[in-house]
This record gives C-alpha cells, structure tokens and sequence, in this order.
C-alpha cells in the first residue's frame, strides 16, 4: 500500500508550471512524458435527465465482471507500454463513489502494479455526495486518492429534483465536510448554471454557499441541452422552459465576482481554484499532455516518437458489456504503434494527428486556460508562431476583441471568455482546412 | 383524301372528368391502337402528364373510322391542355378543329375552367357536342348535368351524349355523331399552300417538328417551305401523321393535320400560330395567327446544393425549345448564387417548369416566391415593364404603378358563396356578377349537405393578380371544401398605390427581399418580415438591426441583440476530437452563410422569407 499523509495534505502539491514543457524521455518510444491516466467507471445508481456520458444505471450486476476486464486492461496496457510514470490518475464516471470500496481497491492496486506510479501524484475520484458516508471516504483515502471532485451541482434542493440528483443540498455540505475528516486534503465541487427556469437570485445562493465553503478547487459548468437527453426533450416539448442563455452569462459574470471574492483564482473557463491547487489531471488535456484513458468510451491521446511527431488519438468502444468480453481476451503483443493501437484492446477508433489538426486542437484546449497558448512553445512544437501559422484567425480574434497579447502568450480577453467557442471556431476552421487542403495536394 | 372525309377536333374537359380515357377508347374503337399496344392515357406521353391526368403539349393523333353509313373517314383528334394557365395553347388548337367534344363528369357537373373553354371553342365557330361521361359511376347524376348544360350553354337534352369513356358505353354513338355534326374542313387545295402552326416540338433527329393544320394547297415531304412570320426558309425533311406514333406521309393537304419536320434547330424560328407557305410561288396572306403571351407569374429558380448553374441552364434550355412560353434571365442573388428569373404563364406553368427540371434533368432547385409583373407609367409618357421590386424607378420619375388584373370565375355550391366573397374582398377583389347554373332544382334533394340539393352559381369577380398567384386557388377550395371551382383570365392593368418595401439587415438593403405590394399591406407585412429574419439571422458579436423601410422610412425595426455567451463548458474525460469536430461543424455552417455587409445570414432566413406566403 501506498502510505498516506497523517492528516492535512497528503503530499506537497507540485507549484502550478502549467505549459512549461516536462523533462522529455522516451518510454518505449510511445510514452514521451508521464502519463495522465483516466479510469471509467460507467455506473450510477440512477441516470441524471441531462446527462449524455456513457453511464448506465442498473446494470450493478457487470460490476465484478467489470473490475475484473478493466483490471485487465490496466495490467495489459502497463505491461505493453513497458510500466511508463503516471502524471496524474482520475477516476470518472458514472459515479465511482458509487463502486463499492473493494473493487476500488483492487483497481488502484493494479495500477500501482503496472505503472509507475510516483507518491506525490494527484489522485481525483469524482463522487456523488450521497455516497460520502464516512466509511466510503475513508476506504477511498485508503485506497490511494488524495482529491475528492464532489458532483453538488446546486445548493437548491428543487433545482436538484429538477436535475435529477439523488442527494440533497445538506448532503452535499455533509459529504464536503465528511471528507475533509476522513483526510481529503484536496476538494473540489462541481456547480451546475443556466437550468431551465432558474432565476439569478437561486443562482447567487448557490454560488455564494460555494465560495463560503472549505474547498479547494470549483468548476463550474453551463447546461448544456444535449441531444436525446430527456431533460433535452422535455424542453422541445415546452415542459421545462429553454434556459435563457443570456441570463446563463450573467450567472458566469457573478461566479467570477463571488468566486474571484473568495480567493479562487479562475484557470480555465469553467475552473477556479486556490493557489497552487488546479487540477493537474485537466490541465493535461488543456495542454496537450498524453493520457490514457480505461474503460468503456474512454479516450487516449499517445505521443511518442513511434507514434508519429503529433502522437495518435483512440477511444475505445462504448458498451460496458462489448468491453468487457473485448479487453478480457486482449493480450498485447508487439511493438506499439500507430497502426497497433488501432486494433488494442477495446479500441473502436484511433487516429494519427496531423501538423494542422494538432496546431488547431492546441489553440482550441489551450486558449481555455487564462494564460493562453505560449507563443515559444507553440513555435517550438510547430516550427512556427501562432499568428504565422494562423494569421487570418489570429487577425480576426484581435479586432473583435476575443483575444490578447500578455507576455509572450495569446489569451481569451475578459469579455471574450463567454466567447470562446467565436475564437476557437475559428482556428480549428483554418486547421482544418489547411489539412483537408494537404490531404489533396 | 376528300376534305368531305375529313373531321378535326378537339376535346375540352376538365382534369379528372376522363378527356385522356375517352381518347384511349377512341383509339381502341377505330383501331389505331390495338387493345394490346394499349397503355393508358397515350395521348399524355410526358411521365408528368399521365401521374397529374393533365395535358401540357397539345397532341394530334390520326385515326381511320369506318362510319355505319359505309364510308371512310379520317379523324384528327387535336389534345388540348385542360388548365387556365395553358389557355393560350387552347386556343391555339381549337384554331385547328371544326368541332369539340365537351366532356363533363357526370359526379361533378360543369366547372369553372369548362365554362372557360367553351366559350372559347364558342368565339372560334366550333361545332360542340356536348357529352356526360363517367355514367358507370355510382354517384352520376346525367339529368343534372343535362339540365347544367342546358341553363350554361343551351343545349337540348337530346344533342347530350351519355357516355362511360372506362368501359366504352356510348363512344362508338359519339364517333358517330362526330362525322355527323362537325362539319367538314373548308380546304382549297389549288390555292397557294397555308399551314397553321398550332404547336412545335424539337426532335433531336428531325429538328423542329412543326404541328400544323394546313388550310389550303399541300405541302410535300421534300418541299422548300418559309415561315411568313421569321421569313425563315428551310427543306422540309419529312411530313407525316401522329398514329399516334410518328408515321411518315408523302403529304399533308388542306383540311389535313399533322407534322411538319423542318430541320430547324430552334424553336423560335418555328413560331406557334405562325403560318407556312412554300418558298416559291407561296401564299402572300397568312392565316391570321394569335398574339403573342407574356409571361404573367415570375419566379427566381436557383441551383440549390448538388446542382450546378451551368446545368439549370443547359435545363431550360433545353425545356424552352419544347416550350416557348417559358421566358428566363441569368439573375445573381447576393443570397442564392446565380441563378434565373423566369416568366411563367401561371402558377401551374411554373410548378411544371419546377417539376420537369427535378424529374427530367436531375436538378434540385430553389424557387422564390411568385410575383408579378407591373408597369410603371414613366413623368414622361413612356411605360416601364418591370418583373422585379429592384427594377422600380426612383420616387419621383414616374407618375404611377400599374399592377395586373384577373378576371375571375369561381364556380360554387351557392351555400359557400358567402365564403367565396368574403375571400375575394380580403383580396382586394371587387364583385361583378353572379348567375344560377340551374334553376332551383326540380329534383329532390338527395341528402342533406349533398351538392345535388345546392344549385350551383357562377361568380364572376376581379383581383389584382398578385392576390390570385399566392394561395388563392387553395383557399377557394379549402373554403368550399373542394367544391368550388376557378378559372381566370387576363383583365388588364389598373393603377394602385403600390410600394417598395425594402429590408436592411444591419442598415444593408437587401436586393432579393424588396417587395412591391399595396400601401396598406406594408405595415403588417413588413413587420411580419423583420419579424421572421430576427428569428432566423442568428446572433452576432454586434447589435444587428433588421429594418423593413418604404423609401427611407422606416415601418418596422428588430433589433438581434450581441451573442453573449458560445462556449462549450466541459471537456469531459479528452473527447477532443468531439469538441473539434463539433466546432468545425459550427464554422462550416457558418462558411455556408451568406454575408451582407458584416452580418452572416443563413439561406434558410432568405428562402422563409421568399417562401412567405407560397403555400
């Protein structure tokens, strides 16, 4: 077992170094850099009327079988990677509070057994405070995680009812308080804004308990209606009211003043945090780090020289029954690469990244962060500046205002943070045409 | 053959009440087509024509009829198209026919557009014999219908045919008393030749296939022929007769129909109602012909996606050498691209237009909202056409706008002529007359609600043209349940205080959305515009005003407030290429949009707002 902090924080947070390049090293010519590693757990208790992740509630009866294949995947992986560093772990889902303690155990022991996996790393599972009963924070502390990202969404019990949520506003506060005492030095809440039919002032409540609250860490995310959600559907029908997306701007812009208030540092679009306590495993996706993801509809982003100079992206499949017989009969064999990732495990896509798609992803994750994209590192990969690689976009986004200058870095403007879809559009845009060009030539 | 041995004539009915079959049995009887080569309805050769049950190009079929009396007579059956829009190409075939065969559906009774072309066949002389079909029918009501004919047209109830054109009761008594009545062309086959030109159609092998009817000489199948109207002159390839194939004949004489190929590979040197003569010693005095039709409907049709401009316009083309009453020119619209206006002759005109460019050449079209064509009454005395709001002269240079009327002729059950006139005075529409089809009927009624217990009135009413071309034809049915009926004709140009309404999106005139319409629409209409272009311009990083202005004053404004908020909130477990995918879709969509000045509008806001109205 990995031995734990005594009380307060587990372990000196590494300072925020967001962008600085890490030590580059090869592992197996496909592991350039440690590895963020993302874990699936696809089960809930019961599925929220928003939500469009793979999540399926009622199929508890997979869980062993479960455990067992994604055991197996993680063992595969580490043994086919040659047992590269890990970066960061993050346990998402679904609900992985919701996995019962053993089975969490038993995963965490298998990474520690295929990877390597340092002390000082963050180690995120996301729970739902219904599940935060003392005896579940301290089995999940003891099996190796050190932040708790709790799902409270709102401080509002009807807006809970309305989300479908299975826990109340108190057990929320209850779960934050839980897991403080059983050791978690790193918390964080989710807070969700723009519901249908909720006014600013429900809004102002919820936000303000949060900024008051003992965390560390606070994202907070606009709904998003997505497609053949129920939640989706009643509002075509006209039984819940369209959330009004200027009022959702206005409940950003009092998130910023309330949170800014109470010392949390906004990072990225939708994330605050505390000094020095951003979450490491994101920042990976936003600056472009390779992570491997586990589990059912998992992604993985790979960069190593035998990938290719921008590394290969996969997913995998995403029925936790398919995945289960897929990754159980899975043994690697080989040399990795591109080509081999293509067919691993439980994969079901996986694509090469080409110059122009890398350098637009890169603009895209990278200008949600608040400092933006660096401007050397971004030559230093790409061989050239940003506004030489994309001058039209670069042009356009300065004259509207969406985008600044600060420091050798290209950054949302305040008022272009709300906007970031207008900027990011656009790179993404010249990349891929600029690709599909390429690809004709 | 003897002109005395000789029958030309048309059939006039309405669609639906059986003209094709009645031509079928007609074949079938005379032996022209045997039982086997039989399709159904071959006069409507045109795949369009047999699914609609209506006629668009005229016809001439010659058959052989053996008369009881014991001679032999050749019958030429001119098809004519039984819609409003293609009166004028009525006419042009009744002017080759001595006699017509009025065809009236026993289950309905006499309709507007029948009423029409009676009268029409009445001013060309023609000899009518009156028929009932569709007598097999459960619901036929002959004495009705007799009695319809009778208060209509003053006929006797013994000159009335019965006849069930499906199973061939009565056709045999009808070619009978073809021969009998109709008279005999008058043909003067020693005179100088003069041929009628009732029809052309381009053939790829032959040229332009002239449909003529000739009145006097003969014309040979290796003649020099001249059109007297172009003064074209050409070799005649081949004359022959429709049987209802194409069969060649050493030559047509007077009295005589059928074809004449002239090689010519336009069909504008082949002009309908003009006459031919030969080159040498030919005819000094043509027939007198029929004016020329302008295009009353206009339309702007465009390539959508998947069609190329070139190919639209190879189409029409193509579609104008069969169809000379289809006028069009190259229009760009700063929304759809380059594209076409076109003149049609009516709604109906421009549907089939629509329809042969999808189904005979593939296209996948565009087509705005119909308008028609004024003329504006120029300060100094000359007179402006114009087919497009744009094209308006600015205030002050002319002395007044001339929109064009239609006279009307609905055909009702009396009990909806209170929603007929309610209608027509929404529409502008003044009243003229009203008159009884029937007397009150002597029969009992036959149940309540049922046609039969409702004498039938002829209304007779004026709307500006622009009113008729929207969806006046569907309410009228809609609010007669079908019953009524509806036929019109050009009534002339009346002054109106018409105006300009223009759209500005973000003080940008937009071209393509200018209307010209009634003062007193103005307001409601240009509020209803602004209205559906804030709902579908979608929002900006700037303030977007939408004006409707007549002139430069404004009668309506929207403002699309600045986009706040796009962003996507959660990258969740780095599906990035979903996020990327999801925004490349974005600014495809985007690219896809059409820019005025710096506002991006979406062609679906263009086409609702140049549908408005279309039903």
């Amino acid at each position: 077992m990995r031995p734990l902090g005594a009380g307060g924080r587990a372990h000196a947070v590494r300072p925020y170094n967001a962008g600085r390049p890490w030590p580059r090293r090869s592992y197996n010519g496909v592991v350039s850099t440690p590895l963020a590693l993302y874990v699936h757990i696809p089960f809930c208790e019961t599925k929220c009327p928003y939500c469009d992740f793979n999540t399926y509630a009622a199929i508890e009866p997979l869980m062993p079988a479960y455990v067992g294949a994604l055991t197996h995947e993680i063992a595969a992986w580490g043994a086919w990677l040659g047992r590269p560093p890990l970066a960061s772990v993050f346990f998402g889902g679904g609900t992985p509070s919701y996995l019962p303690a053993p089975h969490l155990a038993k995963l965490t022991e298998a990474i520690r057994a295929a990877f390597e996996w340092p002390d000082a790393i963050e180690t995120t599972a996301e729970a739902n405070p219904g599940d935060c009963t003392p005896e579940q924070l301290r089995a999940m502390r003891a099996a190796g995680f050190d932040r708790l990202s709790v799902g409270v969404q709102s401080f509002d019990d009807g807006e809970l009812r309305l989300l479908g949520r299975r826990h109340s506003a108190s057990d929320a506060r209850a779960a934050v308080r839980g897991a403080r005492a059983a050791g978690f030095a790193n918390l964080s809440i989710d807070l969700m804004l723009g519901l249908p039919g909720q006014p600013l002032d429900a809004w102002a409540r919820s936000i303000d308990e949060a900024a008051a609250l003992d965390v560390d860490h606070v994202s907070v995310y606009a709904l998003t209606l997505e497609g053949g959600t129920p939640m989706e559907a009643d509002v075509a029908r006209g039984t819940l009211p369209e959330p009004d997306a200027d009022l959702a701007a206005d409940m950003y812009l009092l998130a910023q003043e309330r949170l800014g208030a109470a010392g949390f540092e906004q990072y990225e679009i939708s994330n605050w945090a505390k000094p020095d306590m951003q979450s490491r495993h994101n920042l990976a996706y936003w600056e472009g780090r390779p992570y491997l993801g586990v589990g059912p509809g998992a992604h993985s982003h790979l960069l190593g020289d035998a990938l290719g100079p921008h590394g290969v992206r996969f997913a995998n499949l995403r029925s936790p029954r398919t995945y289960i017989e897929r990754v159980s009969a899975w043994e690697p064999a080989g040399v990795v690469s591109a080509s081999a990732l293509a067919s691993a495990g439980a994969v079901e896509t996986a694509d090469a990244l080409s110059e122009a798609t890398a350098a637009g992803e890169t603009m895209m994750m990278g200008l949600r962060l608040n400092e933006g994209v660096s401007d050397a590192a971004f030559r230093d990969r790409f061989g050239a500046g940003i506004a030489e690689r994309f001058p039209g976009p670069v042009a356009e986004c300065l004259s509207l205002r969406l985008l600044e200058w600060s420091g050798g870095r290209l950054r949302l403007t305040e008022p272009g943070r709300l906007l970031g879809n207008e900027a990011f559009g656009r790179f993404v845009a010249a990349a891929s045409e600029a690709s599909s060009g390429a690809g004709r030539a | 053959m003897d002109p005395a041995f000789i029958r030309n004539y048309c059939i006039i009915a309405h669609i639906d009440h059986g003209k094709s079959t009645l031509a079928d049995r007609m074949l079938e009887i005379t032996g022209t087509v045997s039982a086997r080569e039989m399709q159904e309805q071959l006069l409507d050769s045109m795949d369009l024509e047999r699914e609609r049950g209506i006629t668009i190009k005229a016809q001439a079929v010659r058959m052989g009829y053996s008369h009881p009396g014991g001679s032999t007579y050749e019958l030429n059956l001119i098809d004519t198209p039984g819609h409003v829009d293609f009166s004028y190409e009525v006419s042009r075939s009744l002017a080759a026919c001595e006699g017509a065969v009025l065809v009236v559906d026993a289950t309905q009774g006499i309709q507007a557009q029948t009423l029409a072309n009676v009268y029409l066949a009445i001013e060309h002389d023609l000899t009518i014999i009156p028929v009932v079909n569709k007598i097999d029918l459960p619901a036929a009501e002959p004495e009705r219908v007799i009695a319809e004919l009778g208060t209509a047209f003053g006929y006797t109830p013994d000159e009335v045919l019965l006849v069930s054109a499906k199973n061939g009761t009565g056709v045999a008594e009808l070619l009978e008393a073809i021969v009998e009545r109709i008279p005999a062309p008058e043909a003067h086959r020693d005179r100088p030749l003069r041929a009628l030109v009732f029809d052309s159609k381009y053939d790829s092998y032959k040229g332009v296939l002239a449909y003529v009817r000739v009145a006097d000489g003969i014309v040979r199948g290796t003649e020099r022929i001249r059109m007297m109207a172009t003064d074209t002159q050409t070799d005649v390839l081949e004359v022959g007769v429709f049987k209802p194939a194409m069969v060649r004949v050493p030559s047509l004489e007077a009295g005589e129909v059928g074809y004449v190929a002239t090689g010519l590979k336009s069909v504008g040197e082949v002009r309908v109602g003009d006459t031919i003569t030969t080159a040498r010693n030919g005819s000094s005095e043509p027939l007198p012909g029929y004016g020329g039709q302008k295009p009353m409907v206009f339309a702007g049709l465009y390539p959508a996606e998947g069609t190329e401009f070139h190919d639209l316009r190879e189409a029409l083309e193509r579609l104008q050498m069969n169809d000379a009453s289809l006028v069009y020119e190259p229009e760009n619209s700063q929304a759809l691209g380059p594209g076409f206006r076109c003149g049609f002759l009516g709604l109906l005109h421009m549907e089939i237009v629509q329809e042969r460019l999808e189904r005979e050449y593939d296209m996948d079209l565009v087509v705005t909202a119909p308008s028609v064509g004024y003329r504006v009454l120029m300060n100094d005395g000359t007179v402006r056409d114009i087919s497009r709001p744009t094209d308006l002269p600015e205030g002050g240079t002319y002395d007044a706008i001339e929109e064009p009327w239609l006279d009307v002729t609905i055909l009702t059950p009396s009990r909806f002529v209170g929603a007929m006139m309610e209608l027509v005075n929404s529409r502008r529409g003044t009243f003229k007359r009203t008159e009884y089809l029937e007397a009150a009927s002597a029969k009992p009624a036959s149940g309540e609600g049922m046609p039969s217990s409702d004498p039938r009135v002829v209304l007779d009413v004026a709307l500006p043209m622009a009113e008729v071309i929207v969806d006046f034809y569907d309410q009228v049915k809609t609010r007669s349940r079908g019953y009524a009926s509806l036929d019109y004709s050009f009534g002339g140009y009346q002054v109106a205080p018409l105006v300009r309404l223009d759209i500005l999106v973000n003080s940008v005139p937009v071209d393509e959305l200018s209307l010209i319409m009634h003062r007193d629409r103005a307001q409601s209409q240009g509020r209803a515009l602004v209205d559906q272009l804030r709902r579908l311009i979608p929002r900006h990083l700037f303030d977007v005003p939408i004006q409707a202005a007549i002139g430069s004053r404004v009668i309506a404004r929207e403002t699309i407030k600045a986009l706040r908020k796009n962003v996507l909130a959660k990258c969740y477990g780095g599906d990035i290429t979903r996020k990327r995918k999801l925004l490349e879709k974005q600014a495809e969509g985007k690219k896809r949009m059409k820019r005025i000045g710096s506002v991006e509008v979406p062609q679906e806001a263009f086409l609702a707002v140049l549908r408005m109205g279309k039903s």
